[in-house]
């Protein structure tokens, strides 16, 4: 799910850029190096605005200037349970990896309805009913989301399309 | 779940009281039964009114540690538990077979908790590792197994094998040198035509600073072709020790429409292990329908399921830029040069580069010393001849620190050859020699020697030229057919396998039918798959045939001190079949050499007439990469041996015509004839090698570059020489020694020779310490009765004194004090032993090979010290 929010950070800006330019110097680290961070939790797509750049202060030892700046940001945030829609990146005999932005989503073949079959044709594998249904590299799909771990900066997610309305979408 | 109780628990217990039924579903840490135990506690006594330990009853829970439904329960009231027994037996609704970045792929329940409870880890269940791109995706061994029987079941209803194909030098090779890309884009350029169709691509890596490095990827000739064919037969998959970008990059270039590997990529990120493949890394459970493609064994451990290919070598000298992780290559001399077929009608090319295939000799042994001593050199650019890389340093390096701080010291090395390679551009400066070769060719006939000898040197790695053109403008070749051969042998293999397969499954049907019947189903299906013949079988059977009742001798092959049965050459031969041994005996039918030296055992073997084939390494190449045996006829080399020295019109042999190089041959040719010590073998092979020639070869300053400095210890055949050989030769030389005051007057020309400011290399002294025992024999022969009781301490002084006169001819007769540092020096002279040798300096023309001799072992005496002193 997408959400506005505040978030605050901390940047610390070398010496050398101290001038009149530091703010802007400031808030270009800032956009570089937030903006498609996975926190762990959530991700954040896009900083709206920055509210707030505080005064800087000179880090004991270091020399380096210190800013508190907070800003508003787009982040995303998947929950257990929510469905979203993904890319499938790799299909294998025991299910299928979907990206869904920056979450990496497995789907075990005991979450996939059991009339999808793993077949592979030629040498690319698939998951297909052998009608309408194939899911192989590419396809989109729709899944809920079943589990969710995070680990520093890395997302894992287990998904499921074993339920109505969920799976391949059509184009 | 089978749950016990666990160690933990103040046995004896005794079960009170049961707080389920089979049958009941009983929730995580739910009470399964009640039990009671005795323990020490502190009790209030009103008698003593102070504290004393009691043993009483207590009570407790045992609880499940699993959720599930209780299909049987072992514990009954009353019973006393001493120890580790089954209480019940708990199916669970989820299993956590298949696990995926710490959760349960099924259930979504993170796998990482821990209760109190807790026995078994949950993680543990799952454990294996199938998948090809995912760390993260772990199966239970029933999982894989499950997953294996699947995939073998589909395999073999469209008939097709798993081929796991690695990628550099194996299918393509890659260098991040930017020349490529110069000369791609110009057309005037000698390589163009070679570079022309190099793929490249851009990565950014880590260590690097700027926007991204340039690969450039060759794709070995005949790939497209080899890889839509092999695919009609075999699933492929890559298995690469590059990065998953990288791999990713080279599979959008072989396989754009990703019909042939699809995602099927492991990469070194995926491996595990950073140094050697494994199969059950893929394949965890078996192996049977797995072949392989690599260019290197021993990262396989010489698997059988593995089909060796000989490394694809096109940007000459780069060799396997990702192998900074893979244990050190070991050292195969260099293919030769000329393919076999040419060598016939090359009479008139031999004729003018005999200077220069000598000095192309000492260059390449130059380059094997500097090889050898500049051990820590990156490992990504293997040069052909480190022949130092010992089965000890392998098998250390393959067990291979696996810390953190060894894998970041060797990706930062791998970091560094790569900026190396930027910067350096070795195939720029390669072709900058060759093309300076080129112009000072043109310039006189003389120096046409040089261009031989470096392109001789480019080329020196293993890449054919088509045609052996005396002018070689371009470095690049592009004249590779193990693609051919190997689609063949895949084939084969595929054949092979399924002929195997129908014969064992004569009745495929029927035991399907009784796979459905129910209870049949499981065993049914296990006995069909146990039964499947197994690819690494087949493939051996099919290897063996091949070179089946060849018995091979190598010779001036394999670099000295290097185990040929420990040898990649070796272990590749023996994997087809042949029998390898050291020495020429009755069953020896092959003897492979290599064109340039005329050994011993060459000779020997030519003795023996037809009988043993004398053939270079391009027919073993060719039989490994045709899997038969091939006709001889086109490698045989020194066809004329048997002429014993008198060169023959079609075949002019560098060696020979030179009347010196006779004299030698002639008497080691004896010694060949009478002994098969390995020992000797090695020394006389010295004493063939082109380094020979340096005798006559007058341009002493072209010598001397090219000359091995004096750290040449592993190659030196002393140093692998074993300690009964150690002793022979000492007994040789005590025996020459005492035969020694007779001819005394010949030292003084020893000492001339030696003192004329010559810098003798190793290589030379090397021949002469050949001629050196040569002379042992003779003298032996002549004065056999001499001071040989002596031992050691003689020759320590002989030692000695060969230095001393090396140094300086006017004070012969004392330890120069420049020496003095030396353990030899230190040796305590015989002073009687020392006044006889203090003859008068006369040259005595009669006494020529003894002159040698003394020289030979002047030479080798001033080098063992300097080692000496070296070490210490």
């Amino acid at each position: 799910m997408f959400f506005v929010k505040t978030l605050e950070d901390h940047l610390t800006l070398h010496p050398s850029f101290f001038g009149s330019q530091a703010k802007q110097y400031v808030t270009d680290l800032l956009y570089t190096q937030n903006e498609g961070k996975n926190t762990g939790v959530m991700m954040i797509i896009a900083i709206i605005d920055v509210l707030d750049i505080s005064e800087p202060k000179i880090m004991p030892g270091t020399g380096y200037a210190m800013y508190d700046i907070s800003y508003r940001a787009i982040v995303w945030r998947p929950f257990r349970g929510e469905v979203v829609d993904g890319l499938v990146r790799n299909v294998v005999a025991g299910g299928f990896f979907v990206d869904v932005g920056g979450l990496n989503c497995f789907v075990s073949r005991q979450l996939i309805p059991k009339q999808l079959k793993y077949t592979v044709e030629g040498a690319t594998p698939s998951f297909t009913d052998n009608i309408d249904q194939t899911i192989e590299h590419g396809s989109q799909v729709r899944l809920r989301i079943k589990g969710m771990r995070s680990e520093m900066n890395e997302m894992f997610a287990v998904g499921s399309i074993k339920e109505d309305y969920l799976g391949i979408l059509m184009q | 779940m089978r749950i016990y109780t666990p160690p933990g628990l103040a046995y004896p217990i005794t079960v009170t009281k049961l707080l389920c039924r089979e049958g009941e579903d009983v929730k995580e840490n739910g009470p399964l039964f009640n039990y009671r135990y005795l323990a020490k506690r502190e009790v209030w006594d009103e008698d003593v009114r102070e504290h004393i330990e009691k043993e009483l009853d207590h009570w407790a829970d045992f609880e499940s540690e699993v959720e599930g439904n209780v299909t049987s329960l072992d514990v009954k009231v009353g019973q006393v538990i001493n120890g580790r027994v089954l209480v019940a037996e708990i199916e669970e609704p989820c299993k956590h077979e298949v696990q995926f970045g710490g959760m349960c792929a099924n259930c979504g329940r993170d796998m990482n908790t821990v209760s109190y409870s807790t026995t078994v880890k949950n993680t543990e269940r799952a454990t294996i590792n199938t998948v090809h791109g995912h760390t993260a995706l772990l199966v239970s061994q029933a999982e894989a197994s499950r997953a294996d029987e699947e995939a073998k079941r589909r395999l073999l209803d469209s008939r097709k094998l798993s081929l796991v194909v690695d990628l550099d030098q194996t299918i393509i090779q890659a260098t991040v040198d930017p020349t490529v890309g110069e000369w791609q884009e110009d057309e005037s350029n000698p390589n163009h035509d070679a570079v022309k169709d190099v793929r490249k691509f851009q990565l950014v890596d880590e260590g690097l600073p700027g926007r991204g490095t340039w690969y450039y990827i060759k794709l070995r000739p005949g790939l497209k072709e080899f890889l839509q064919t092999i695919a009609q037969y075999y699933e492929l998959h890559i298995y690469t020790m590059a990065t998953r970008a990288y791999a990713k990059e080279i599979s959008n270039i072989v396989d754009p429409d990703h019909k042939l590997f699809a995602d099927r990529i492991l990469s070194r990120d995926e491996n595990g292990s950073m140094n050697s493949k494994n199969l059950k890394r893929l394949f965890p459970v078996d192996t049977k329908m797995v072949v392989i493609i690599d260019d290197r064994g021993d990262v396989w451990s010489w698997s059988p399921n593995l089909v060796k290919v000989y490394a694809y070598d096109f940007f000459v000298g780069i060799g396997d830029i990702n192998s900074a992780f893979l244990p050190k290559q070991q050292a195969l001399e260099a293919r030769p040069k000329q393919p076999a077929k040419k060598e016939k009608g090359d009479g008139d090319d031999q004729t003018n580069d005999s200077a220069a295939a000598s000095s192309g000799e000492v260059k390449s042994n130059g380059e094997s010393s500097s090889a050898a001593s500049k051990a820590s050199t990156p490992a990504s650019t293997p040069p052909a001849t480190n022949g130092d890389v010992s089965a000890v340093d392998r098998m250390v390096s393959m067990a291979g620190k696996q810390d953190d701080g060894s894998l970041d010291e060797k990706a930062e090395e791998q970091d560094k050859t790569i900026a190396a390679q930027l910067a350096d551009r070795p195939l720029l400066q390669k072709q900058k020699i060759l093309d300076a070769a080129d112009e000072e060719a043109k310039a006189s006939p003389a120096a046409e020697a040089a261009v031989e000898l470096l392109s001789g040197n480019g080329e020196k790695r293993d890449t054919p030229p088509p045609e052996s053109s005396k002018y070689r403008h371009n470095l690049l070749q592009d004249d590779d057919t193990e693609l051919e051969h190997l689609t063949q042998s895949l084939r084969n293999i595929h054949q092979a396998y399924f002929d195997s397969y129908d014969n064992d499954n004569l009745t495929p049907k029927s035991s399907r039918v009784a796979e459905l019947r129910p209870g049949h189903s499981k065993k049914r299906s296990i006995d069909e798959l146990e039964r499947i013949p197994d690819a690494a079988i087949i493939m051996s059977s099919m290897k063996n045939r091949v070179l089946a009742g060849v018995h091979i001798v190598f010779s001036g092959v394999v670099p000295l001190g290097v185990d040929i049965h420990n040898h990649d050459l070796g272990i590749w031969a023996k994997s087809f079949g042949a029998n390898i041994s050291e020495n020429i005996g009755k069953r020896t039918t092959h003897i492979i050499a290599s064109a340039e030296r005329r050994t011993a055992k060459v000779r020997q073997a030519a003795k023996r007439g037809g009988r043993i084939a004398i053939v270079n390494q391009n027919w073993l190449y060719a039989c490994f990469s045709q899997w038969k045996r091939v006709d001889e006829d086109v490698f045989r080399i020194h066809t004329d041996a048997t002429t014993n020295g008198k060169a023959s019109k079609d075949l002019p042999d560098e060696i020979e015509g030179k009347g010196y190089s006779e004299v030698v041959l002639s008497s080691s040719e004896e010694e060949a004839a009478q002994t098969e010590d390995e020992t000797d073998d090695s020394l006389t092979t010295g004493s063939k090698t082109p380094n020979g020639r340096l005798e006559i070869d007058t341009d002493l300053d072209e010598l001397e570059q090219y000359a091995p400095t004096i750290e040449r210890k592993d190659s030196s055949p002393t140093e692998e020489e074993h300690g009964e050989d150690w002793d022979s030769l000492n007994q040789e030389l005590d025996e020459f020694m005492g035969s020694e005051a007779d001819d005394s007057d010949t030292e003084s020309v020893a000492t001339a020779t030696a003192s004329d400011g010559i810098k003798t290399p190793p290589s030379q002294r090397k021949r002469k310490r050949d001629a050196l025992v040569d002379g042992g024999e003779e003298s032996a022969a002549t004065d056999g009765d001499g001071e040989a009781d002596e031992g050691e301490s003689r020759l320590q002084k002989r030692k000695k004194e060969a230095l001393a006169r090396t140094t300086s001819l006017t004070n012969v007769a004392n330890v120069p004090s420049t020496n003095g540092s030396t353990p030899a020096a230190e040796v305590s002279v015989d002073p009687g032993g020392g006044a006889a040798e203090v003859g008068p300096g006369i040259a005595d023309g009669e006494q020529e090979e003894e002159d040698d001799l003394e020289a030979a072992l002047a030479a080798e005496m001033e080098r063992q010290s300097e080692e000496d002193g070296d070490a210490a």
